[in-house]
């Protein structure tokens, strides 16, 4: 495990990197209950919302955005369920290990056991959105007594079809900062906030995004190109693994999938919603990659419906 | 019953705005003293009703889709369309847009829908100032006032872009960017033009892409000829008439203004709290278009000031 920064450090780095436009916003809820979690030696923070209800933890997505990107699902979730959220470690107020292993999707779903311990949630709904599905799996697969339903939300996994055109070589110096060729490593370190700009308005295709499209490049400011490098190189599940476990899963599963997916394309939520014995899928008509952020009427109810077909279940 | 059309009540082709999320439960038109059809929604059965007034002939009463289902929820809601757009018909004679006019067909709305009196919201002058006017003239019809954008003219300086468009409002002018497009010709020419233009001018908050989008397609319902006669009509109030008439305001008012309001400047509401008493809640960094840009903020404030009234409804 390589060299991390402490919270503090993390802190003091946020803030120095700050202009007006990534400067937290103010919260239309704040968390009842706070801390962090370390683990070799690595911090990461999380947040308590609300007091009752089955638990739902929205798990954190890829370390380019932080735990806000959940910002319009916690004020109404929280008035119904316990929420937990929390950076994963990489950006917000998580630690910056500088260890390719340290991001490994395996660390990341003990990150998510560790922090449902810390806020004493013994049993609860995931919400994941994206890469979060990894973690949301891992967990799943290890502590499926710890697990009362499973939501993902444009999953990010080896399944399915990729995107055309994003079979762009990472690590070779193309020299080239335009479209995919931008998601390669020498075109983040010249211009971080040039790939930061043209993910996020993949992300959000839908007219009418550039709110969501400014908040989430605030978020990716927050970290920069050489702890984005690690994330991207770390391990998470492959094809193989991710059919061995999705096949094993029997909680009740939903995938909200736009059709209109710019970054991973619809059919990999399709493949996940086929590879879950008895999970329903929802094809969002006109979505992109994170309706939670654009469409989050739609999204939240889609959720509490599910949540609550859960708790009548379970009770 | 001779005013001229150069079209009829538009049936059901409107542009589509993203559909309703509540549907009226009574529609139909009225008829104005000199024949002009208006078309008129009626949704939900609280009390007291709320007539939220029309923008027109620029814009159509889904101006207000904002406020709606929210308010119609709690509250008896009366839209309508202004004469020149939506469902109503366009005259093209100036005279049918003269101020009585459009007083006229406030009174011919709430007769037809049977509201006896009701609380009015409206948003610049022709939201505002005609609300005043009937509050004034026939007070027991009228609950109070909530003014978005505070327009009623001449109780302090107009936005100079609009004293310098119609000077040559009937000139070709060598250009057509920027306030220059607030002219005949070119409403003529490239009307879709101007009003992309103007929406984008007064909806200059970041983050305004829908409510921009929402106003030129209301706008591009309507008729440049419809527009053209409405620029023409005669106002028939100077200065002192118009102080007058404010001061003798009775109802409980409340006027909501931005501060970077690019269609009235903020001193026009200064001055009406002054002619009225009334609060004024100043919007710090808002534009023009309060109701359409920021719907939650303006639908608690005509919430609470619809609660403040008491038992008066």
């Amino acid at each position: 495990m390589g060299r991390v920064r402490t919270p503090d450090r993390a802190d003091e780095r946020a803030t120095d990197a700050a202009s007006p436009s990534t400067r937290e916003q103010t919260r239309a809820r704040y968390p009842e209950t706070a801390g962090y979690v370390e683990r070799d030696g690595v911090t990461v923070a999380w947040e308590a919302y609300g007091d009752r209800g089955l638990p739902i933890v929205f798990v954190p997505t890829w370390s380019i955005v932080t735990s806000r990107i959940w910002k319009l699902q916690i004020p109404y979730f929280a008035r119904r369920h316990r929420v937990l959220t929390f950076d994963a470690r990489g950006n917000g107020r998580s630690a910056r290990p500088t260890s390719v292993e340290a991001y490994d999707e395996e660390e990341m779903a003990l990150d998510l056991l560790a922090v449902m311990d810390a806020a004493a949630i013994d049993r609860a709904i995931l919400v994941s959105l994206s890469l979060g599905a990894h973690r949301s799996l891992i967990a799943t697969h290890r502590a499926p007594d710890r697990v009362a339903g499973l939501v993902f939300i444009g999953p990010s996994l080896p399944m399915g079809r990729p995107v055309p055109g994003r079979d762009i070589d990472f690590a070779a110096d193309l020299g080239v900062d335009e479209g995919w060729a931008r998601y390669n490593q020498h075109s983040w370190r010249r211009d971080y906030a040039g790939f930061l700009t043209f993910f996020f308005e993949n992300c959000f295709t839908e007219s009418h995004s550039t709110k969501p499209i400014e908040d989430a490049l605030g978020w990716g400011l927050e970290t920069d190109a050489e702890t984005l490098i690690l994330t991207d190189q770390a391990r998470g599940i492959d094809h193989a693994t991710a059919l061995a476990i999705t096949a094993g899963i029997d909680r009740p599963t939903l995938v909200i999938q736009g059709d209109e997916d710019a970054i991973t394309g619809p059919s990999r939520g399709l493949a996940l919603s086929r590879a879950i014995p008895g999970a329903e899928l929802v094809l969002l008509a006109g979505g992109g990659h994170i309706p939670n952020a654009r469409h989050p009427v739609r999204v939240n109810l889609l959720i509490e419906r599910f949540a609550r077909s859960v708790a009548s279940a379970t009770t | 019953m001779t005013a001229q059309r150069d079209a009829g009540p538009a049936s059901g082709d409107l542009h589509d705005d993203g559909g309703r999320a509540v549907r009226p439960d009574r529609s139909g038109l009225a008829v104005a003293t000199d024949g002009v059809r208006l078309g008129f929604d009626v949704y939900g059965s609280g009390e007291p009703t709320l007539v939220l007034m029309p923008s027109a002939p620029i814009i159509h009463s889904r101006q207000w889709k904002g406020q709606v289902p929210y308010l119609s929820r709690r509250y008896r809601v009366v839209t309508y369309d202004g004469r020149g757009n939506g469902r109503s018909d366009r005259p093209t004679d100036p005279a049918a847009y003269h101020d009585d006019r459009f007083l006229g067909d406030l009174v011919t709305v709430m007769d037809a829908t049977d509201t006896e009196r009701a609380v009015l919201v409206g948003l610049c002058v022709d939201g505002v100032w005609r609300a005043i006017r009937l509050a004034v003239e026939q007070p027991e019809r009228v609950l109070g006032i909530v003014a978005f954008a505070v327009g009623v003219p001449r109780i302090a300086s107009p936005q100079p872009h609009y004293v310098a468009a119609f000077q040559v409002w009937d000139e070709e002018l060598p250009t057509t960017e920027g306030w220059a497009k607030l002219n005949r010709h070119h409403w003529e020419r490239d009307y879709a033009d101007y009003a992309r233009f103007f929406f984008e001018e007064i909806t200059s908050e970041p983050h305004s892409t829908k409510a921009i989008e929402d106003a030129v397609g209301w706008a591009l319902d309507g008729s440049v000829p419809a527009m053209l006669a409405e620029s023409e009509a005669e106002f028939p109030f100077d200065l002192e008439a118009i102080e007058a008439i404010c001061r003798s305001v009775k109802c409980p008012m409340l006027l909501v203004h931005g501060s970077d309001d690019t269609c009235q400047l903020p001193a026009r509401a200064h001055r009406l709290a002054e002619l009225t008493g009334a609060p004024l809640v100043l919007l710090e960094g808002a534009d023009h278009m309060i109701p359409g840009r920021h719907p939650v903020k303006a639908n608690l404030l005509i919430r609470d000031f619809v609660e403040s009234l008491g038992g008066q409804g």
